[in-house]
């Protein structure tokens, strides 16, 4: 077991910048997710972890190893790839063999590790099987197994579970959790799905344009986002912002004042708050301010309402059994302490230090 | 119901109109001498005789002929895999620069009747001490096949997930162990076929081999040259022995046929 | 790990090389040859040689005519053996097998195949006295009967080449989204106006790599015409072959290649410009 730290790394392809200077510290037995949208370089910085990219500059260290120049094969990682990339000419055994025959690891040895792997992921059965007789969820089972077989220091996971559809991926979230609860293997997982990453990950790095713009806890992330697009990229539906004037060291909701954790800079500010941090009533209610509902949508444990402020929309959950429809004006009530304040020009919140 | 019956009447029509010919060469190869020189003819074979294709066999420089022809086709087949398949494999697998004007090589010599190449290279041949060689007349049919083997095993080759060499690299095999332990085994099938695809080019080129040999003549080389003074029969049997393999190779490669075809000339 | 920039380069070197002893340098040696005389010094003679040979004029005739008479007969061929097979359900994979046999047949062996039907005591005279036209068998093959010898080559290069076309415009099809078509067929358009309207345009690639490969083919044609009818039939690989083989003349054989060189390199380039090969087929 190992922790995995990487220095200050920068990625070219051609002109483009796909790291962006990125360091990060993942500790021993840690499970971290990278999370970000498409193109945010989340899994260039994986590769560069496994060496299978290479840096343009920048230093990755396994433990207390360099392995900035050391190739895969050096490198006690073990990958799962987006695809599986399982051995199609190789049983199921072989595949999950693989790592450890290229160990030149005894018999006895190979037989004990695969058994064990193949028990972890409940694919006993299946040994004998060639990876075309399996289904995709099979698969993804013998990639995790090869992946565990070696023992690795580190674990790298490529979004290991988009192949798969929902209802399974739901299983296999839970198994991998499970899992490599047990096992405390030091893990990297990369992914898009913001769920996934918040029902996984002890910390979260999330990632955009090259950077890695938060780094902590989920339920951190999800309640104090460092800027506006952690908290819009975090959360279904996304956080709400709302542009609002500033008086003083207060914020104005037509009479609704609240108060700003620091002075902003300019003449307004963006309050960030959750959809499920507003209270409707369909009465005048204090501490709270109308707006016009545009959208009724239910979706089973709640109503997502669509509303319009002063020409902004905002999301807001309401009980099923709320009763609304188009048109109404509902008054909406701001839960103290759910606040976030952010800059309107740079998106970061207020009295965060980046 | 009636198109169908016009669809399937047609294609039977083609598969005749390709059949026939080759039934006919058949028969007059398995006749005796006299059946071949008779007139008229009926469809049907007279009497099964193994005549006509002993007698192409006892010619002198038949069995050299055809010895040739193996060890030429042979030698193109080798060549072909081993110059394409590295070249498909880069094409394949890395981004480098120059990687598209080495395309435009490999499709230009599409747009050349190369077999004509055989002219100026017969003249440097003599020189080099490779005219009337099979090292020679394969070094003009690699030539020949040598852009396809490239083109189909670099499609060949990124049919094959770049994921899986990945996975085990990350599993400790060095770039060369992944090649053998992984690629290889997965490749092998479209690399035979690709072969045999050689083999075929070769064993049918006829212009090449004809201006590059002398005595060492490959089977078409021997044919064609001794077209004007050789009797039906012999024509005959060698036609037939000329098509035999071919229909051999085209049935073993059949499942690759459009890959061969289809991505060679994209 | 920068090293492994070159490893692709390492890959294609032996093939570039290759392809460089054995393609570009005889490319250029041809030409030299063409335009050399026995003594090095720069000469047009080999041109004017072939050009004022008695069988250069037939020779190209006969090659331009064979090109323009068989390519597109095999295209529209192959185009309709094409379609059809995309109404054959059962016995679908045996066609295919049987419709590409002749992709393993060499020029020679599809000419000595159709000797055996339009020599003398052939089958096509066999069947001819069998119907009653003839009583006698009649020569097909011999200088005085340049038609029926012309149309033997076509015979014998349509039965062979058309499943070149066929195999690269099927193919072609596969790769044609089925949406397209289903497409077209939502909105209306009959089973014709798709084929002209939807899948010929997007065949259109496969339609001009199927066009350049056989006319490049078509223009060097040689074994078939010498085993149907030896010269009786002058084309310009043949003359080529015989100026080197008979006439010991390197010179004027290059400049024959050299001849084949261009036509091909112009015929390539006009179906690259015209972005409608199709209009070429019908030319």
């Amino acid at each position: 077991m190992a922790g995995i730290r990487v220095e200050n790394i920068i990625k070219l392809f051609g002109k483009v910048r796909a790291l962006n200077g990125v360091s990060l510290e993942v500790r021993d037995q840690e499970f971290v997710v990278l999370l970000g949208p498409s193109g945010c370089g989340k899994t260039t910085l994986l590769r560069i972890i496994a060496g299978l990219e290479h840096a343009d500059t920048g230093r990755v260290f396994i433990g207390e190893r360099d392995v900035t120049a050391l190739p895969p094969r050096s490198r006690r990682i073990a990958m799962v790839f987006q695809n599986y990339a399982v051995f199609p000419h190789l049983t199921v055994f072989e595949n999950i063999a693989f790592g450890l025959r290229m160990q030149k690891a005894s018999p006895e040895r190979v037989r004990a590790q695969v058994d064990r792997a193949a028990t972890l992921m409940h694919i006993e059965g299946l040994l004998g099987r060639y990876p075309a007789q399996l289904s995709g969820g099979q698969r993804q089972r013998v990639a995790v197994a090869r992946a565990l077989a070696v023992e690795p220091e580190v674990l790298l996971m490529d979004e290991p579970l988009s192949n798969l559809d929902a209802l399974l991926r739901l299983e296999m979230r839970a198994e991998l959790k499970r899992l490599l609860a047990e096992s405390r293997t030091t893990t990297l997982y990369v992914t898009h799905d913001q769920v996934e990453a918040m029902s996984l990950a002890d910390r979260i790095a999330v990632m955009s344009t090259g950077n890695v713009v938060q780094y902590d806890v989920p339920m951190k992330i999800y309640q104090e986002p460092a800027d506006t697009f952690v908290g819009g990229f975090i959360g279904s539906p996304p956080m709400n912002f709302l542009r609002l004037p500033v008086e003083g060291s207060q914020a104005k909701i037509q009479t609704l004042a609240l108060d700003l954790p620091a002075a902003p800079q300019g003449r307004e500010v963006l309050l960030g708050v959750r959809p499920e941090d507003l209270e409707a009533h369909p009465q005048p209610q204090p501490q709270s301010f109308p707006a016009e509902v545009l959208v009724v949508e239910p979706l089973g444990p709640h109503l997502l309402l669509t509303l319009a402020y002063e020409g902004q929309h905002l999301k807001v959950t309401v009980p099923p059994d709320f009763e609304t429809r188009p048109g109404q004006t509902l008054w909406l009530r701001p839960q103290p302490g759910r606040l976030r304040w952010h800059d309107p020009g740079s998106g970061e919140a207020l009295g965060h230090a980046r | 119901m009636n198109a169908r019956l016009v669809y399937l009447t047609l294609a039977v029509l083609l598969a005749l109109w390709v059949l026939v010919p080759i039934f006919l060469i058949a028969t007059l190869a398995f006749s005796d001498r006299a059946s071949v020189f008779a007139w008229p003819k009926g469809i049907l074979p007279q009497q099964f005789s193994l005549e006509t294709i002993s007698f192409f066999f006892g010619v002198e420089g038949v069995g050299k002929a055809i010895r040739n022809s193996f060890l030429v086709a042979g030698l193109t087949l080798v060549l072909a895999v081993l110059l394409g398949a590295p070249a498909g494999y880069a094409l394949a697998r890395y981004r480098f620069a120059g990687a598209d004007a080495y395309r435009v090589l490999i499709l230009m010599t599409r747009a050349f009747p190369l077999a004509i190449l055989a002219i100026p290279l017969a003249v440097r041949f003599i020189n080099l001490g490779l005219y009337d060689t099979a090292l020679g007349v394969a070094l003009v049919h690699t030539a020949l096949a040598l852009p396809f083997a490239v083109l189909v095993t670099s499609s060949l080759f990124l049919g094959i997930p770049k994921e899986l060499e990945e996975a085990a690299w990350t599993l400790g095999c060095t770039r060369v162990q992944a090649f053998l332990k992984v690629v290889l085994p997965l490749a092998l099938p479209g690399l035979a076929a690709t072969a045999i695809f050689a083999f075929v080019i070769s064993w049918n080129e006829v212009f090449a081999a004809t201006l590059l040999t002398l005595r060492e003549r490959t089977l078409p080389a021997f044919l064609l040259t001794a077209l004007n003074d050789s009797p039906l029969p012999f024509r005959f049997a060698g036609g037939f022995f000329l098509i035999v393999p071919a229909l051999v190779f085209i049935f073993v490669i059949r499942r690759y046929l459009f890959t061969l075809w289809g991505i060679a000339n994209r | 790990m920068r090293s492994e920039r070159y490893i692709p380069y390492v890959l294609i070197l032996p093939s570039v090389l290759f392809l460089l002893f054995l393609f570009a340098w005889p490319l250029v040696e041809a030409l030299l040859l063409s335009v050399r005389g026995g003594d090095g010094r720069w000469t047009l003679e080999h041109f004017q040689r072939m050009a004022s040979d008695l069988y250069f004029k037939d020779a190209v005739r006969y090659t331009v005519l064979l090109t323009v008479v068989m390519v597109p007969l095999q295209v529209v061929l192959a185009l309709c053996m094409a379609m059809l097979l995309g109404g054959i359900n059962r016995g679908r994979d045996l066609f295919l097998y049987v419709w590409t046999i002749p992709l393993g047949i060499s020029d020679l062996a599809a000419g000595i195949a159709w000797l055996a039907i339009f020599t003398e005591r052939g089958y096509l005279n066999s069947f001819l006295q069998a119907v009653g036209v003839i009583q006698e068998p009649r020569l097909w093959l011999s200088y005085e009967t340049p038609a029926m010898l012309f149309l033997a080559v076509v015979a014998a290069e349509v039965w062979r080449a058309t499943a070149i076309v066929f195999v690269i415009l099927v193919a072609g099809l596969q790769l044609i989204p089925k949406e397209y078509g289903e497409a077209a067929e939502v909105f209306g358009a009959t089973p014709w106006r798709r084929f002209w309207r939807v899948t010929l345009p997007l065949l259109m690639p496969s339609l001009q790599v199927a066009l350049i490969l056989r006319t490049i083919l078509a223009l060097e044609v040689f074994a078939v015409v010498v085993a149907l009818g030896g010269r009786n039939l002058p084309v310009l690989a043949g003359e080529a072959y015989f100026w080197y083989n008979a006439y010991q003349s390197p010179g004027v054989a290059a400049a024959y290649s050299v001849l084949i060189l261009g036509i091909s390199v112009v015929a390539t380039l006009v179906y690259l410009r015209l972005m409608r090969p199709k209009q070429e087929a019908a030319a």
